[in-house]
């Protein structure tokens, strides 16, 4: 069984209550409305031409009935249904955001754009599926019911009904098949016009500082007039579709007219009855069509579940460890990296003894392979890495990542205020002097005086309604609050200018007293601060001790770094 | 300098009910032949369904009255032709009035960018481009499904039953009355429901926007999350806006589903009228069993209508308002055509003053003048006006007093004449736009050929990456495609640059991507893009200033010094402490360091 057919299983079976509910009430709302026309046929029958003061009352007594109880079948349906339904896409929206979440990581890293849409439009795409087996059920239950009735006034007009009205239908679908498949196609060129304004409205600072606002809007307008031809396109093979269906059954009623007709006026059926025979062939055309749907509905649903599988299914990046380690607080901080082969690290060795400030001066490449393994989402290829000399791979990932943090660069921020993004991975410091201090030594302060709130300037968009600089010196901040034994700091400032990069290195170094910290940049300012620096080059340590020494002995060094 | 909202909630004007009817009429008057015949269409779809009950009605009496079987045939056929005729009618009524509707909402659509890509730049920083951005997403995408579907549907429900109704009294007045019981309890029905489910769909729809931004957020940052340990912080956030959603919906279902139960009653109260008040009538002698039959058919042909134009009032309710907000932004004046170009590639900069808020002012008198082919270093601290002069040189802001002139044209005069842009800004914020690489480019300069596109990229050290690329020029690259570095994306929105070929180029921060090896590859490539222009490069890398032609440090809102690098190094003042503090020679002195 693939993992989509689990997921839709596990669907199934998770809401067997409230879907044997629903489709029951379902069910009971369809019958009632097949037997509307019969009931108001029984009362012309019986009450009008007869003139039978009492058989009127008691008839509409039965109509009333009937319409008690399809109105309440759907309202009690359609809210039991809705909440499972709704409920169901819940759950599976949190199980895919915390397999993403997790400790470790997945081994796929397709863009986070395509999980998200997986998570919105095919979470609800699979938990349709639970909507076509309550709409198959109930309308399986409708045409039963319709049916009988119709055997019932007369066996010729309902199996006339029942082997007529299906192939009919089938046709109209034959036909209409290519109608909706070139539709859809119609929808989704309208659909790009829509994002192609968007994705132009979204880099409306480029296109404005280039001043091309009058290209970006020949681009929409070609786009818009692509659209609006398929849109009319879409509109004229929608009517269409509608149109064969009105036709099409409207001449099946015209037929069951024409023999039901000529059964009555041979007073083989009553008035009452043709009228009912009527009644049931137009009320027949929605569940036969909506059978149709349920069918095209499920197969939507079976793709979407596979995709939601997969990426539940998706492998962990690493297995978490089982030793047993000291609580993290305790944890030391010395690291040290023995023969590493990973990405462009070719058997890289390094000690970061604890407490110990060290710099990294590594090309890009290397630098990021080296912050992948820190953070341990992935496993070197060869070679081992040791927090207070037990391997990475033996730590339990939750104790791990308290105790060691790797601050990427460009780490987002999150939606919220400055002050919870600074705070998101530990309580404000409990004096206000221990806060103040971080934010001074990070110049978060800085940026909160030249926002308009402060703290409280919510922050929006990933932090996108900041500049550069002040998004990064807020995730330092929010990075050192965090006082893990180990921070790594992958380019922290990138875009921040001189002087407050030598201040902020400054503040760094003393927030981080006795603490390890690891610095992979080739920025200057920050070098200066380590105890030792690291030069990397091809993959390996070509070099280390103080940044003064290596500028002034090593020139590739001093080109690596002050140029 | 609190404005009442504060500044970030300033949103783009909303049109009123007249401006938004005036816009409606401005759009739809040159297709109001189109127009006319789509409602005959749609008036003559109403008037054959009127056939089918009444000559079902006809077979009842043609039944009662003895005749023979073969009487039937007649009023049969004549209902399948009425069938084929409603099949014809359905189908011209929507397509004509697509023909007519659609291009007109094509027409407002673009009137919208337009419009959209004229806002000023300080009016769209100050509402975000989020507003922008919904009203051309969302706004766009509500009118057009109203006029698309909702539209064509209320109408046609609004005609099948006005001529039913003609049809039931047509038959005997006294019966119409009877079908009439239904209209107070779905008057009152309406009155009940509206003033619930506006507020209510609205906060669904917020809602299920939030939930989507949270999942977009969680789903997006998973990697910094995992390293922060906050996954089980962001698995609450995400729980509760998903389950507010969830509340939500399921109490507009159950409002919905009441909504529904009250118009079913006033379904059984019309049908019960109908058949009661008939009974009588045929008992008296003044209506046929067939008219009491075709009366109860017609009515139940109401039930679908009904219900369509109940509930469709809210979302046309919607529409409405959307429209407005279109409108708010379609109806601004266009931009006037920028008449003079400068004459030569100079920038002058005479005693600028600018403040983004009112009382707030960021600029305070600056000078500044750049000669031809100049390329000047602009430098100093965060917050010390560097960027906001960058923006005024390039012209996104007009300067709060004082000028600012390309070749003795003010900027905001030249703008982008046809043929040749004068000036243009590149900062570090980069945008890769959704679709094929060429694209993206041509978006510079839309004449440009692949050749000219290959150019560019090779002038920027971007050719290489782009031909490896697995379509090369045709790869789709943003949003939903191929990714690009962070570098690759400088590069590229440099290579723009130089396919506009300004006479003048700002560039601010635009090549401190990708950390310090980013950024010296980046700094080579715009170093090939600037090749004879004048350029303005604000930086904080120094070695910027070192290569640059002369160093102006802003300090507060003004130039503090000016001169070579050389120059301003010795010179004792804000330059150097930069210097010193980017060359690290305080107190280490590794002698020499500085000779770059």
């Amino acid at each position: 069984m693939s993992d989509g057919a689990a997921l839709r299983r596990e669907l199934r079976r998770g809401n067997r209550g409230p879907l044997v509910a629903s489709s029951s009430l379902f069910v009971s709302h369809q019958v009632g409305e097949a037997l509307v026309p019969v009931v108001a046929g029984a009362l012309i029958d019986r009450a009008v031409v007869t003139a039978d003061g009492g058989a009127l009352v008691r008839w509409l007594v039965v109509l009333a009935v009937v319409f008690a109880v399809l109105s309440t079948s759907w309202r009690w349906g359609d809210r039991v249904f809705t909440k499972m339904y709704e409920r169901a896409g819940h759950e599976l929206r949190l199980r895919i955001a915390g397999r993403m979440t997790a400790h470790e990581g997945t081994s796929e890293r397709t863009g986070a754009g395509e999980v998200v849409s997986v998570a919105s439009s095919d979470v609800e795409a699979a938990t349709m599926g639970l909507e076509a087996i309550a709409s198959a059920a109930a309308a399986a239950g409708g045409l039963v019911v319709a049916a009988v009735a119709l055997l019932v006034i007369d066996w010729r007009l309902g199996l006339l009904v029942l082997v007529g009205l299906p192939p009919v239908l089938l046709v109209i679908q034959v036909l209409v098949k290519p109608i909706e498949r070139r539709f859809t196609e119609q929808q989704e060129l309208v659909a790009a016009a829509a994002s192609t304004a968007t994705d132009l409205l979204r880099g409306l600072r480029v296109v404005k500082g280039l001043h091309v606002e009058a290209n970006a809007a020949d681009r929409y307008r070609r786009a818009s007039r692509t659209s609006l031809a398929a849109g009319l396109r879409a509109t004229r093979l929608y009517s269409a579709q509608q149109a064969l269906t009105v036709a099409v059954t409207g001449a099946f009623v015209a037929v069951i007219a024409l023999v039901g007709g000529r059964l009555a006026a041979d007073g083989r059926i009553s008035i009452g009855d043709l009228v009912a025979a009527v009644g049931v062939t137009q009320f027949l055309v929605a569940p036969l069509g909506r059978v149709g749907w349920a069918v095209g509905e499920l197969a939507t649903a079976r793709a979407s579940a596979e995709r939601v599988a997969a990426v539940l299914a998706r492998e962990p990046g690493v297995v978490d460890g089982t030793a047993e380690v000291p609580p993290s607080a305790s944890a030391l901080g010395s690291v040290e990296l023995a023969g590493v082969h990973h990405g462009a690290l070719a058997g890289l060795d390094l000690v970061v003894p604890a407490g110990s400030f060290v710099g990294v001066a590594a090309p890009e490449a290397e630098a990021a392979a080296l912050a992948e393994l820190l953070a341990r989402t992935t496993d070197p290829s060869q070679g081992t890495i040791t927090v207070d000399g037990l391997v990475l791979a033996a730590w339990p990932l939750a104790g791990l990542r308290a105790a060691v943090l790797v601050a990427e660069h460009e780490a987002p921020l999150f939606t919220g205020s400055v002050a919870e993004n600074i705070w998101a991975a530990g309580p404000p410091s409990a004096d206000d002097a221990g806060a103040a201090a971080l934010l001074a030594a990070t110049s978060a302060d800085e940026v909160a005086e030249a926002l308009p709130d402060g703290l409280s300037t919510a922050v929006t968009e990933r932090g996108l309604s900041l500049s550069g600089g002040q998004r990064q010196r807020i995730a330092l901040a929010r990075a050192l609050a965090a006082e893990p034994s180990v921070l790594v700091l992958h380019d922290p400032t990138t875009a921040i200018d001189s002087v407050t990069e030598a201040r902020i290195a400054t503040g760094l170094r003393a927030q981080r007293q006795g603490a390890t910290t690891l610095i992979l940049t080739t920025s200057p300012a920050l070098l200066a601060e380590a105890d030792e620096v690291a030069f990397v080059v091809g993959g390996v340590v070509a070099d280390r001790g103080p940044h003064a020494d290596l500028v002034g002995r090593n020139p590739a060094y001093a080109e690596a770094v002050l140029t | 300098m609190s404005a009442d909202q504060g500044p970030s909630s300033t949103l783009l004007p909303v049109a009123d009910r007249r401006a938004t009817l005036a816009a409606l009429g401005r759009l739809l008057r040159p297709r109001r032949r189109l127009l006319a015949l789509a409602a005959v269409l749609f008036v003559g779809r109403a008037a054959v369904g009127l056939v089918g009950p009444a000559v079902l009605g006809r077979i009842v009496d043609l039944v009662r009255a003895g005749d023979a079987a073969s009487a039937i045939t007649g009023p049969a056929v004549l209902l399948a032709v009425a069938a084929v005729a409603e099949g014809l009618f359905a189908w011209a009524g929507p397509a004509v009035g697509a023909q007519a509707a659609e291009p007109a909402l094509a027409d407002l659509r673009e009137e919208v960018v337009d419009r959209a890509l004229e806002v000023p730049a300080g009016e769209v920083e100050r509402a975000g481009t989020g507003d922008l951005v919904a009203r051309v997403d969302g706004d766009v995408a509500a009118v057009a499904d109203a006029v698309k579907q909702a539209f064509p549907q209320v109408l046609e429900a609004g005609l099948t039953i006005a001529l039913t109704a003609v049809g039931v009294a047509s038959i005997d007045w006294r019966l119409g009355l009877a079908a009439l019981c239904a209209l107070p309890i779905q008057l009152h029905t309406l009155r009940w429901y509206l003033p619930r489910s506006s507020p209510l769909y609205a906060s669904e729809r917020e809602a299920a926007g939030g939930r989507s931004q949270q999942l977009l957020e969680t789903i997006g940052s998973a990697s910094t999350i995992r390293s922060l340990g906050l996954a089980e912080q962001h698995h609450r956030l995400l729980a509760g806006r998903s389950q507010r959603a969830v509340d939500l919906v399921n109490a507009a279902t159950r409002l919905r589903t009441r909504f529904f139960a009250r118009l079913n009653l006033a379904e059984l109260t019309g049908l019960a009228m109908v058949l009661g008040t008939g009974f009588f009538l045929v008992r008296g002698g003044s209506v046929s069993v067939g008219g009491v039959t075709a009366a109860a058919l017609y009515f139940q042909r109401l039930f679908d209508p009904f219900n369509i134009l109940l509930y469709l009032v809210d979302e046309a309710q919607a529409a409405g308002a959307a429209l407005a907000r279109l409108v708010g932004v379609s109806d601004r004046p266009a931009a006037v055509a920028p008449t003079g170009a400068g004459t030569d590639a100079s920038v002058q900069v005479d005693q600028v003053r600018f403040a983004y808020d009112a009382g707030h002012e960021v600029l305070h008198g600056l000078d500044l003048a750049v000669a031809p082919g100049e390329r000047i270093a602009v430098v100093g601290t965060s917050g010390a006006g560097k960027t906001t002069l960058a923006k005024l040189v390039a012209g996104i802001h007009p300067p709060g007093s004082g000028t600012v002139a390309i070749g003795s044209v003010p900027v905001d005069a030249v703008g982008s004449v046809a043929g040749r842009v004068p000036v243009v800004l590149l900062s570090q914020e980069s945008h890769v736009f959704a679709g094929p690489l060429a694209d993206d480019l041509r978006l510079a300069a839309p004449h440009a050929g692949d050749d000219d596109l290959l150019a560019a990229l090779r002038v920027v050290g971007a050719e290489g990456w782009a031909l490896a690329l697995p379509e090369g020029l045709a790869t789709v690259v943003g949003d939903g495609g191929h990714r690009l570095t962070g570098v690759q994306a400088q590069q590229l929105a440099l290579a723009r640059v130089v396919l506009v070929d300004p006479a003048v180029v700002v560039l601010d921060e635009a090549t401190a991507e990708g950390g310090s090896a980013g950024a010296r590859s980046l700094e080579a490539s715009a170093e090939a893009a600037l090749a004879g222009r004048t350029a303005v490069v604000v930086a904080h890398r120094l070695t910027q200033a070192v290569h640059a032609g002369r160093v102006v440090v802003v300090d507060r809102g003004a130039v503090a010094e000016a001169g070579t690098h050389a120059e301003l190094a010795a010179a004792g003042g804000a330059y150097a402490r930069l210097w010193d503090a980017w060359s690290d020679q305080r107190e280490r002195g590794a002698g020499g360091a500085g000779a770059v």
